[in-house]
């Protein structure tokens, strides 16, 4: 059974001219990094509301096609019941905690689903311990930083204890070492929890890194799904959807001009580096 | 901008360890008790027992006096003007014209300035010592819906938020050069409309989102939601209610039953 199924799916809001999505046939696999790329309009935020329900439970628009999450028929059950399942964190971590203090914040989902007590009290413990907000339980959420915000966000949405975690734009207010720590914490939730993560986002540069999947999107329309090294190291492809390319691929391709046998389907600058000496000495060699 | 909208402050008295439930209603009782109290002395007693009350409190000197200084101004404005509408009684101190300023109405100017006095310090002290969120847990407990609750810690969380964003506009309105301060009242006021859209609109935002953010974590799934932290009265808490269920049916019953004047 597939995180996500989508066959077919054209999702269009009032009043607009052209499709958000427009026949997307799309899946996601069970514990796998799906990163999303796109510029504005091409669909991310309205294929994160498609995998928990807000569309069409709660946002106004036509949706045709087919949805599966987890097996289960998206329009047939209540955006409550996909929660379990997905949990969303959307762009700006501001407008979504709306309670006084960080352990109201994480509690707030399981005690909508009348979780009892003591497993109340065991989940917020650790959802934020994973998101390394432990011992801020009293604190205010306006009292945190950019990137603290941001996780007390997913802390908000692990303790449903989904399977999928769905993050909209999540580095949009972060500092470089702020996202560098998101990452690791998604890549973390991969591996410790085999939680499938899907990431929408314009910019792919540290994202790659974590990435097992790349889908590019385009006014609404798939462009393209594969690996980051097929996807991410040609920087036309990136430039095509309106996306910055990766330095990396960039340089590849800087050094590609000069010397025309050179090709890398690295995406680390560690593997560029290796790769570029490489080319340099077997090119003396053969001198 | 500070913007005082909370005036808790962190504390480990036994005013801020008491059960929020028992704090309102002694506020509310003490509050009662101020309108059941007729003469001034015994209001200034009941003044004297809130200011120890407030002192205890351990609040801080800049939140107490932000606070107190609209009270004092306030009841200093009862007294000057209290017995310039209320010319009843005799002896008369000062005639200028039709004011006539006579001693009952001088005191029952000052009577009325404690009372408010009492009605608002009490309520600080609620303030100081409840933090908004124990605040918000103890009306829900108390009976208030849930929804109403959320609706109130939202407003509440969100307020300083709003507050923000427009000074933010204000601000950029600034760097364009919309000057707030220049032409007359109506040409002023239309200026407002420039921080005004914006403000409106953002907040229409924020609600779209929150909206979707409750929505996404199950809100409203169940009606038999559960709490995480349940408030609990202890042998204090009962102690305390006790005190000052007495502080305010002895003088309720000494007034009405034994008909003595307080």
């Amino acid at each position: 059974m597939k995180a996500l199924n989508m066959c077919d799916v054209t999702v269009r809001y009032p009043d607009t001219d052209r499709a958000a999505l427009d026949e997307v046939t799309f899946e996601i696999d069970r514990g796998e990094i799906m990163l999303i790329l796109g510029a504005r309009g091409a669909g991310k935020s309205t294929l994160c509301m498609l995998t928990n329900g807000l569309i069409p439970h709660a946002v106004s628009c036509s949706l045709t096609g087919k949805v599966e999450i987890f097996g289960r028929e998206v329009s047939e059950h209540t955006v409550a019941e996909h929660s379990v399942k997905v949990g969303i964190v959307f762009q700006e971590p501001e407008n979504q905690l709306f309670c006084m203090s960080v352990e109201e914040e994480v509690a707030f989902g399981p005690e909508n689903l009348a979780v009892e007590r003591d497993e109340l009290v065991d989940r917020v413990e650790r959802a934020l311990e994973i998101v390394g907000l432990k011992g801020y339980n009293e604190k205010p959420p306006s009292s945190l930083s950019g990137g603290q915000r941001q996780r007390l966000a997913i802390a908000a949405a692990l303790s449903m204890q989904p399977e999928m975690l769905v993050l909209d734009e999540p580095t949009y207010a972060l500092d470089p070492v702020g996202r560098i720590e998101l990452y690791t914490l998604l890549a973390d939730l991969k591996r410790k929890h085999d939680m499938t993560v899907v990431i929408a986002g314009r910019d792919a540069e540290e994202a790659a890194d974590y990435a097992d999947r790349v889908a590019l999107f385009k006014r609404g329309r798939l462009v393209r799904v594969g690996t980051p090294e097929e996807l991410l190291t040609v920087p036309d492809e990136l430039r095509n959807i309106g996306v910055p390319p990766l330095q990396v691929s960039e340089i590849s391709e800087a050094i590609r001009l000069k010397i025309h046998e050179f090709e890398c389907r690295d995406i680390t600058v560690e593997g560029l580096v290796s790769h570029a000496a490489r080319t340099i000495e077997n090119r003396r060699a053969a001198r | 901008m500070t913007i005082f909208i909370d005036l808790y402050s962190e504390g480990n008295t036994f005013l801020h360890r008491l059960d929020p439930r028992v704090k309102i209603i002694s506020v509310l009782l003490l509050s009662l008790l101020a309108f059941v109290l007729s003469t001034v002395y015994s209001l200034a007693a009941l003044l004297a027992f809130i200011f120890l009350l407030l002192f205890l409190s351990r609040a801080s000197m800049g939140r107490t006096w932000f606070a107190l200084r609209f009270v004092l101004r306030f009841m200093a404005l009862i007294v000057i003007l209290w017995p310039i509408f209320d010319p009843a009684g005799t002896p008369v101190w000062a005639e200028l014209g039709p004011v006539k300023v006579t001693e009952p109405a001088v005191w029952r100017g000052i009577t009325s300035a404690v009372r408010v006095g009492c009605l608002a310090c009490v309520w600080y002290i609620l303030m100081f010592t409840t933090a908004q969120r124990d605040l918000v847990r103890a009306l829900v407990r108390m009976g208030l819906r849930f929804d109403y609750g959320l609706t109130l810690a939202i407003s509440l969380r969100f307020f300083p938020s709003f507050m923000a964003t427009i000074s933010s506009i204000t601000d950029a309105q600034k760097a364009r050069g919309l000057d707030f301060n220049r032409g007359g009242l109506i040409k002023r006021s239309k200026k407002h409309v420039a921080v005004l859209v914006p403000a409106v609109v953002a907040a229409l935002r924020t609600a779209d989102s929150l909206s979707l953010a409750l929505q996404s974590r199950a809100y409203g799934a169940r009606t038999d939601r559960t709490y995480m932290r349940q408030l609990k009265m202890r042998t204090f808490d009962y102690v305390a209610l006790t005190i000052v269920t007495m502080l305010f049916i002895v003088p309720l019953t000494a007034k009405y039953l034994f008909l003595v004047h307080f």
